[in-house]
């Protein structure tokens, strides 16, 4: 049914990566997966560590972690000991805080009165503000400073939702470009300023659009940075490199859904087109393994009207079509994946994901297919 | 993944539909009364289908309405489209899709092209400066001037005139991004007038705070599943929405699945399936799963529409949820 081996090699990428990566559609159970296949690797006696942009709780929840901690924090042993993980492995979890990171970033590259001075811009405050575009940017710094730190045999990071998954993946080069050489100087008071630099029309345009205020406000907090950019291109080169290496792996999560399949599917094109690693499918939330299910007899001495028994039988073979229907789309995910790649069916769990032996439960699963 | 429906499909009469959503549904009717709809929610729970449908109803009451969607390419797949059974690419202009209703797609970069000409003194000089590349890398590069960019040209479309005193739309529903992202766009514009407090772009975002906090202009409507944890970031997300002053309309429920059966036939059930792996179990858990999460979302925030799981796709699908979110089951 499913490809001969398929958790094997699942089992494999768990045992030998550095990075495993996860892309997919909102609600596929894309933190879920993460969590029970970082849980997985523990088992297999590897440190791993759990990294998730979702600003949801959930994760914290149910690895009994502190939210909004400021930097990785160890899964209580006795919960994993509880929960029967291999007494080797350990895990690690964290759910990414932007400023954090960043500002890790900046004491990392720069000497310490530069890292007090570019901390202090009335720009860097609001910069680190603006979530919306930060969370993307800081996710492959910290992957990338996890990894080179040496502490984790292998990090797992959960993405956003697809399309801004793809703002992840673009990440490391769109930070170079906001701090190229080039925009850098339109900004810079020392170079003579914007009028000068730029010409007249894309002076008047910025001046006239921007305004005073954020044109000296952007010079300050780019003069301060000024001497980084060699350092945060060769970092952010860095960081493009270490996911495309074959040290790391994209696996891209899908529910039955035609959306998220869609989805799923887009991403795997964008992954070819970045020339990063494509490790395969997993099929989540679906009833593949559990097609061929027999059928609810009677409880004795407690028979069911004719009503209930009818709409049971409509229910049961209503399960048995969509069984049915994602067991073949498991066959076609099994065909676009290719050669050596991996389309797996999740076991079925329902809501019971929600704290470690689930976890646990859910990653064992995955690896028996 | 076709698949035949369970009940018909039949085509629904959607101008008789608008006279019930007027009768029975004032909450609906309020909501489509706004100018500006932002359909949001977790990843997942069918807010493209939901916009679609809202658009749908509002369209057969005579309103113009523009279904917006979010984007960076016209030639990426458009989600709004697809649910409308289109085959055609989205497109940077409002494009006719049926009566009454029209489709755009929002991107980053039209939105300042749109900004440009809006400030520049010429409008030459807006084509031209979006073709300088410093210019451009910057505003691709910065932080949150992409979603500045999306949030500009969906207020410059709500804003746009047909004559002096008619609006060129009476609504536009946004199918807006997921929870996450959804939050920190809203707050975007009080986040950008604290960077550039002044000039055009200070204006501009003072005037887009004015419509976004209006609640005869904008409200927003949450999209959730019947399940636990959907339910859960679906009270966050309306809790987070409120404290950007957005006026937070009500929360859809989707697919909620069918239960045929008595609280003592479910009884009878949970012992029956309990006994071994049985095709039937996982579905019977669900509702039960479904009526739980229900009863809590109802008694955290009322009034909560409900549309039923539907095994129908695409266009069909579209009007059976506008067949539901008209009939008000709440």
């Amino acid at each position: 049914m499913s490809q001969p081996g398929g958790g094997a090699e699942l089992a494999r990428l768990l045992r030998e990566q550095r990075v495993i990566v996860l892309c997919g559609a909102g609600g596929v159970g894309k933190t879920t997966a993460a969590a029970s296949l970082a849980l997985a690797a523990a088992d297999a006696g590897r440190r791993v560590l759990v990294l998730t942009i979702d600003p949801a709780r959930r994760l914290a929840e149910a690895l009994g972690i502190p939210p909004g901690a400021q930097k990785p924090s160890a899964v209580p042993r006795d919960r994993l000991d509880a929960a029967g993980v291999s007494p080797k492995g350990s895990l690690d979890a964290w759910m990414l805080d932007p400023r954090v990171v960043f500002e890790g970033l900046v004491r990392r590259l720069a000497s310490p009165e530069t890292a007090k001075a570019i901390l202090a811009t009335r720009l860097y405050h609001h910069m680190t503000e603006l979530a919306a575009g930060m969370q993307e940017y800081t996710a492959a710094e910290a992957l990338y400073e996890l990894v080179q730190e040496g502490s984790y045999d292998l990090v797992v990071l959960d993405t956003p939702p697809s399309r801004n998954a793809l703002d992840f993946l673009d990440a490391p080069g769109r930070l170079s470009r906001f701090l190229d050489d080039g925009i850098v100087q339109l900004f810079l008071p020392k170079q003579g300023g914007i009028l000068r630099r730029a010409g007249r029309l894309l002076g008047s345009v910025f001046g006239s659009v921007f305004g005073d205020q954020f044109i000296d406000d952007l010079g300050v907090f780019l003069g301060a940075f000024s001497g980084l950019f060699a350092a945060l291109r060769a970092h952010t080169e860095g960081v493009r490199a270490l996911l495309g290496s074959a040290q790391s792996s994209f696996l891209l999560v899908t529910s039955p859904e035609t959306a998220a399949l869609d989805e799923a599917l887009f991403f795997k094109d964008q992954l070819a087109a970045r020339k990063l690693p494509f490790a395969g499918f997993l099929l989540n939330r679906s009833l593949a393994r559990v097609a061929g299910l027999p059928n609810p007899g009677e409880v004795p001495g407690e028979p069911l009207g004719d009503g209930a028994r009818r709409a049971l039988d409509e229910l049961v073979l209503r399960e048995r079509e969509l069984a049915g229907r994602d067991l073949a789309l498991l066959g076609r995910l099994q065909g676009l994946a290719g050669e050596g790649k991996l389309a797996l069916a999740a076991p079925h769990l329902g809501d019971a994901v929600e704290d470690l032996p689930g976890l646990l439960q859910l990653g064992r699963g995955l690896l028996e297919e | 993944m076709s698949q035949s429906a369970t009940s018909p499909a039949s085509p629904l009469d959607l101008a008789a539909l608008a006279l019930d959503v007027a009768g029975r549904q004032g909450s609906l009717a309020t909501l489509l009364s706004s100018r500006l709809v932002l359909v949001t929610g977790k990843g997942g729970v069918g807010k493209t289908t939901l916009a679609a449908a809202l658009g749908k109803i509002a369209a057969a009451t005579g309103k113009r309405v523009l279904l917006a969607e979010v984007g960076t390419e016209p030639k990426d797949r458009s989600p709004i489209l697809s649910a409308l059974g289109e085959d055609r690419p989205s497109s940077l202009e409002p494009m006719k899709v049926g009566e009454n209703l029209w489709t755009v797609l929002l991107t980053p970069e039209s939105g300042h092209r749109a900004f440009l000409r809006d400030v520049l003194p010429l409008g030459f000089l807006a084509d031209r400066a979006m073709r300088a590349e410093p210019l451009k890398r910057f505003l691709t590069a910065a932080p949150a001037f992409a979603e500045l960019g999306v949030l500009y040209r969906g207020l410059q479309l709500v804003r746009a005139k047909r004559t002096r005193n008619i609006p060129l739309f009476d609504l536009v529903v946004l199918d807006a991004p997921a929870t996450g992202h959804a939050l920190a766009f809203a707050s975007l514009p009080q986040l950008l007038l604290k960077v550039i407090p002044g000039g055009p772009i200070g204006r501009a975002a003072r005037e887009g705070i004015a419509l976004l906090h209006d609640p005869a202009v904008t409200r927003a409507i949450v999209a959730t599943l019947p399940e636990h944890l959907p339910v859960s970031e679906a009270l966050e997300l309306v809790q987070g929405l409120r404290k950007s002053s957005l006026a937070v309309h009500g929360v859809i429920a989707n697919q909620v699945p069918h239960d045929p059966f008595s609280p003592a036939e479910h009884d009878t059930l949970s012992r029956l399936l309990a006994r071994a792996e049985v095709a039937g179990a996982r579905t019977l858990h669900r509702i039960g799963r479904a009526k739980a999460a229900l009863l809590r979302l109802e008694e955290s925030v009322g009034g909560v529409l409900h549309v039923r799981e539907q095994s129908q796709r695409g266009a069909g699908l579209v009007q059976l949820v506008a067949h539901d979110l008209s009939a008000g089951r709440a």
